[in-house]
This record gives structure tokens, sequence and C-alpha cells, in this order.
């Protein structure tokens, strides 16, 4: 597995620090940084998961057709065109024809039809070969299937329930809308729900409720049951108010097709293929319990798809707006993180050797396809024991320089047992659990990373291995096996463009096991409006430095945590008892 | 990201053009004046391009266009997709677009494919199958004739289902991938 670098997103919880990356859990909160966005309200990291979704426009990933919100709701989130999926694989259907009646006189005949067709269409699956002749579907014309469908759509016992239910509702929700508007600010135009608090409920229904002596009351009323009243007081005279219903009753007897009924149990005991009983999956997206048999399923009208805008969850600033046309890749409003933060790759050189081109192979299936040259031929893990140098590559997405700063965060050890007499474990291990499985090293002072600019802007100032010395942190004697004589591993190492390589080390301990994952802390600091260049030295201090001499160039800080996944540790070749 | 070691091919396998297409001598290519390469489009080895299955009619026709920093995998199949039509058997077009590519051993016969488009290894395309701008069609998945991906969608499977949509920035993270695998393949000297 390659190297990664993964971004920490708080997910507005208040910890200063991430979790732990050796824990399982901690992967929630770690993210690719192509899919995270930024806030420049709050200045804070956001992903996938704390943003705030709305949507912004609908479409059919059939037809592509846009349809506008007013009709969605109408069409029941379903293409309102000729777009249907097959029941048994989820394809989508095509309209085909049926054959021509003289299926004997080929060659006249089909050309003459040609490609209209003949009535009555129905729709074809190319993938199974399902067709809708088969539960009798089918259509006078090839286009506009949904509105032929719509009568019987209209009459299917799902439909009508549905009416009925939202007739019973109706009242009440007008009457309590009413209420709710007096009281209240305006909610949005449909269904205004009063109250989706329990307790603010049952506080709105006890406050309605006619006690004698207050407002009107009115004891002609019965009781009445159903939900929304305060609980089961038996005694007292509970007259119905606003926020009871009456009871409803359902239009249809429950014990039907697919319910589990007799017809069902019939079904099942004169089964010979389990193929004729339609699976889960295709049966749930229905509301209502329909058969059972695979050859009853009806193909389904294609849901619609949203396109979403998402928003800052604290300061409700856009972060993604797209554009009205649906199949557009472009924004109106787009603050990717990509744009903010740098952009950190890791690499262990070790284990990325080129990969040579192979001699003339005739086979086709031997081919791996656009190959990835790393850890192709050498060790793509690391030994215990050993120590690998590995390589950090920033880019700076900012149109200015940028000073940057790691810090390695030294982990918590996973909990160990204090006492003596632990269950099970030996000393052997307990020391292992002791002892990090790893050290790393990076260069702990800043380092500049040069604005991105268009390629021809930048001068000529690619140097590998920068000889200069204020830059560089040698790595301790102690860990460095490989000798003085060695180019340093440890450092700035190149700088090209807007990207700078940095270079760490990672020490593996002979007991260590596990993955070499590390929290790394980065903190870049900025200018964020004053154009004049302000020296090395000042990089690290926070906003509004004091000391600048000129007027006010702010220099900003933004510091945020990634973890650094750099591969597994393979223990060495004398196996040890784990 | 520059730190990505690089790709070699021997240099004799490839040919160079002057819009810099690297097209492999081992790819089986025909009808190439039919074809369109946008520049910058690495065409490898075993791949077989079919510009020969033009429509009827008089006249230069584009069979198969590519754009851009586009690459082709090895032993992949890229064919126009045919149709009766009021009795006529008739091949239509292929377009391509840029920063596309097409996996290992994949069948494509779709009718347009949009840019910034990633095809996995193994696919399979049917005819007339209309991919839209930054998808991804993951490895081994098969999308039945005339099916549509739009915009910004991740499908797998057989058939290929939608599984979820994609970052906002794919665009950017596709070029730029397809610019640096063009700049990593390198021709080694031998």
């Amino acid at each position: 597995m390659a190297p990664s670098v993964n971004y920490h997103c708080p997910c507005l919880s208040s910890a200063a620090t991430p979790p732990p990356p050796n824990l399982p859990s901690s992967s929630y909160s770690f993210h690719p940084l192509h899919t995270l966005y930024f806030c420049e309200e709050c200045d804070a990291v956001r992903c996938n998961r704390c943003v705030s979704v709305e949507v912004s426009g609908y479409y059919c990933p059939n037809c592509l057709f846009e349809v506008p919100s007013a009709s969605v709701r109408a069409e029941k989130n379903r293409c309102a065109r000729n777009c249907f999926q097959c029941p048994h694989c989820r394809n989508t259907l095509s309209v085909v024809p049926s054959d021509p009646p003289d299926a004997g006189d080929l060659t006249s005949s089909t050309i003459q039809i040609g490609s209209i067709g003949e009535p009555p269409f129905f729709l074809y699956c190319n993938y199974c070969r399902w067709d809708s002749a088969e539960v009798g579907i089918t259509f006078e014309k090839p286009t506009g299937l949904a509105l032929q469908l719509q009568k019987t759509e209209d009459s299917a016992p799902d439909s009508l329930e549905f009416e009925r239910l939202k007739e019973h509702f109706e009242p009440f929700l007008r009457a309590s809308s009413l209420s709710a508007s007096t009281s209240h600010l305006p909610s949005t135009s449909h269904a205004p729900h009063t109250h989706t608090n329990p307790i603010t409920a049952a506080a709105s229904s006890a406050l309605a409720r006619d006690i004698p002596g207050v407002g009107k009351y009115n004891p002609s009323l019965g009781r009445s049951g159903g939900p929304g009243g305060g609980g089961g007081r038996s005694g007292r005279d509970r007259t119905a108010n606003k926020d009871e219903m009456p009871e409803y009753r359902s239009r249809v007897q429950i014990g039907g097709a697919g319910s589990g009924g007799d017809e069902d149990a019939d079904l099942m005991r004169h089964l010979e293929v389990p193929a004729e009983i339609a699976r889960l999956e295709q049966r749930w997206v229905s509301s209502w319990a329909t058969s059972l048999q695979s050859k009853h399923l009806k193909p389904l009208r294609i849901p619609l798809h949203s396109k979403p805008t998402k928003r800052c969850p604290s300061c409700r600033h856009i972060l993604i707006k797209p554009e009205q046309k649906a199949q557009s890749v472009k924004y109106k409003i787009k603050l990717v993180a990509a744009n903010y933060l740098p952009a950190i790759t890791a690499h262990l050189p070790h284990a990325q050797i080129p990969k040579r081109p192979v001699a003339l192979k005739s086979s086709v299936t031997s081919s791996t396809g656009p190959p990835a040259a790393e850890e192709d031929t050498a060790e793509p893990t690391m030994v215990a024991g050993k120590t690998y140098p590995f390589q950090l590559a920033l880019t700076n997405p900012l149109y200015d320089p940028i000073h940057v700063r790691l810090a390695v965060q030294r982990a918590p050890l996973p909990p160990q047992l204090q006492s003596q007499d632990t269950a099970g474990t030996t000393d052997k291990e307990k020391e292992k659990t002791r002892r990090p499985p790893f050290a790393v090293s990076l260069p702990t002072s800043a380092f500049p990373i040069a604005a991105f600019a268009e390629a021809w802007e930048y001068e000529d100032e690619e140097e590998l291995f920068d000889e200069d010395g204020g830059l560089v942190d040698k790595s301790s004697p102690a860990k460095d096996r490989a000798g003085k004589g060695k180019t340093k591993t440890v450092g700035v190492l190149e700088k090209k463009a807007n990207c700078t390589v940095v270079g760490g080390e990672v020490v593996i301990g002979r007991e260590g096991r596990g993955d070499v994952k590390f929290n790394m802390l980065v903190s870049y600091t900025y200018r964020s409006d004053d154009p004049a260049p302000s020296d090395g030295g000042e990089g690290d201090v926070e906003p509004r430095s004091p000391t600048a001499p000129k007027a006010a160039p702010e220099m900003k800080t933004f510091s945020f945590f990634t973890v650094v996944d750099l591969g597994v540790i393979v223990p060495k070749d004398e196996t040890k008892v784990e | 990201m520059t730190l990505q070691p690089p790709i070699y091919y021997t240099k004799a396998e490839y040919i160079e053009t002057d819009t810099g297409n690297k097209v492999s001598r081992r790819a089986i290519i025909a009808g190439p004046q039919n074809i369109i390469l946008g520049g910058k489009t690495i065409i490898s080895s075993g791949s077989i391009i079919r510009g020969d299955l033009r429509r009827l009619g008089p006249g230069h026709a584009v069979v198969i266009s590519l754009g851009r920093y586009c690459l082709l995998g090895e032993g992949c199949i890229v064919r126009p997709p045919y149709k009766t039509y009021r009795g006529n058997f008739n091949y239509y077009p292929m377009k391509v677009g840029d920063h596309v590519h097409i996996g290992a051993n994949s069948v494509v016969e779709a009718a347009t494919i949009g840019n910034h488009v990633q095809i996995g290894k193994n696919c399979v395309i049917g005819k007339f199958a209309i991919i839209k701008d930054c998808a991804k069609i993951a490895d081994n998945t098969i999308l039945p004739p005339n099916s549509v991906v739009p915009a910004l969608a991740h499908f797998a499977g057989a058939p290929g289902q939608f599984i979820e949509d994609l970052a906002e920035s794919t665009q950017e993270l596709v070029e730029a991938q397809t610019k640096q695998y063009y700049n990593r393949f390198q021709a080694l000297e031998d």
C-alpha cells in the first residue's frame, strides 16, 4: 500500500488533538485532501460529514433531464419521462417495439416497418433480457410512458392508501398550521409540523385542552383516542383538542399478498426453484408489501438524483454551490481545502524503483494497465529493526510563499497493564507495548515554500539537495546508522517551483509491529493582505505581529493535523514469538 | 507529487508524434486516417483501435476522436458503436474527451465519453453508452448498452450501478494525475 497522508477534520469537536492513529476508530476523522472543504470565515477545515447539505437541483440520472423542484414533489422524486429500471438487475430499460407480425418474411417487412416499429411497445432490459410483457405492461406509443402508466399507478393499492392517509391528516395539519402561523415565525410552505419535540407537543396539547372554566369549553365533544393527547387518564373527560385526531381506518385489511398470509404460505409450499421468489432487495423499495413472486415484479421508475449545495455548519457560509446546468462540473462557489492547505504526499524512496519496460510479451493477459511503479519490485514494507528515510513533498497552493513547520505528535502508547500479575502476557510482550514501535525524526525548523505561479514565471530555482545550512536539521548521531558520509536524509531536500521536498527518517524498533502511522501537526504562516516581503524569522509569529516595522504585514498562521501512513512493519526473518 | 518514479518504455517501441502523442508500435490501429488524437495521448501496446469501421457515406469521416492527455491501457479495445436504423446498418462516431484514462483490457464501445473520465481495468462499456465528465468507472464493471453515467458519478458492478458521487475537486485531481502520468512516461534509451 502506498504511503498516504490524510488530513484531520475536527468535525466541530473541541478536542485539541486528533485521535491517535493506531486506533481503528480514528480513521473516520482523517480524510484525503481532495474530499475536504475550507471555510474562510471560520478558518477551519470541513469534511463531508460535518457540512450541512441542501438540494440545489434535481436531475434524472438516465435522461439527464433537469427537473424543476416543483415537479419533483408531484412526481414523487421519480423521473416523469421514459426512464424505468429493470426490477431484476436495476439496469435502465429501453423501449422496444414488438416484433413484426409476419416473422417469416423478414427481408421486406422489416425494412418497411423500420424504426418506428409496431405497437404495442414494451420495456426491455438488454442486460438480463427481462421484458415488461411478462408483467403485462405494454404501451401504445414509445414516448410519454410515465403518462401512460399514470392511471395504473394511481389505482394501485398503495397509492390509494396514501391518498386516504393524506386526506385524513390534512384538516388536522391545516388547523395546527393556522395556530402555528399566528404564534411562530412562518415556517416553510409544506407540512408546517407544529412540534417535532414531543415535550412541546405534549405541552401544546395540554394547553389546548378544553378545561372547564377556560376559554371555549365544549363538553359535547366526546372523547377520542389517538396520539397527541396526554397520558391515559381514564377518569378525566378528555375532550378533543386540536392536537388529537380521530382514528384512522385503513382501506385494505392486512393479510393480502406478500404480508405473510395464507396465499404466501401456499406459494412457499409449492415452490420449485428459489428464483421464483423475488429477492429482498428487489422488494423493499416499494412502500407496500407486494407479491412475493419474482414474475410479478414491476418495472420501477428511476429515482432522481440531486445536486447538493454545501454549507459550513457553524457560520452557514456556502462552501460548494453548483451551477444550474445539471451535468456541468463547474461550480459557482468552490471552497475546497486543496486551494488553501498545502498538499502533502509521502514517499518511501527505498521502495520506489522505476519500472523497467518489460521484454516483448505477446500475451494480453499479463498486462497490468497503467503501471503503478511504486513498490513494484522492491520490498513495499519496512522490516523491523531498520531505519528508512522517507520524503514528504509539500505543494503550496496559495499565491503567496508560506513557511511551514512540521511537528510529529507522539502517539500515546497503548494502555499497558500496570500490575505485575497480568493475565496471559509475558514479560517480553509488556516490554514491547511499553516501547513505541517506531521513532520518527523530521526537520523541526520552519522552511519556506514558494508561491504558486504559472509555469513560465518560475525562475531557475531547481536545486537538488539544498546545501544551505540554516534549514537543515541533522538527525541525532545515535540514530544515524548510515554514517556521516552519506547525503543527509533529514531536512529540506529539494525546492522546485511551488513544491518542497522534505526528508525525514523513521527508525523501526526491533520489536516493532503494526502500521507506521503518526500524527503530524503542520503549521504554516502566510501573508494575508500585505505584499511586503517578510523575513523567515517572523514566520512563526501569531497574527498581528507587534514587531512588524512596516504597515502591518498581516501574518496568519494556520495549523492542521495530518496522519502519515508509511506502511506496515514486517518482522524480521528470525521469527519472534508473538 | 514530483517524487513519483518515471514509467519507462523502450524508445524503439513507441512512435512519438510532433504533437506529443506516443503510440506503441505494437498497438493495432486500423484506419489511422479516421482517428484523431488530441495531443500528448498515450496508446499502449496491445491496444486495438478500429478506425476502419466508418459509417457509409462520401468524404472524410472521423470515426474515433480522442482528446489530450488520454491513456489507452494495454490490451484495450476501442470500437465505434453500430446500430441498424430503418433497415440500414451503420457505425456511429465515437468521441472521447480530454484527460481520459482507460484501463487495461477494457472494451469500450461507448458513443461519448466526457472529459476527466477514469475507466478501470477489464471493463466492458456497451454500445451507445454515454459517460459524462469526471465520471469514474471502477475495475471490472460491465455497462450495458445505452446506459448513461451522469457527471461525477462512480459506477461499479455488473450491470454498472451508481455507487456514489465523487468529490467536487475530482476534475483538478484527474487533470493533475493525467498530466503527471504523461510526464512520467519517459523513453528509456537502451
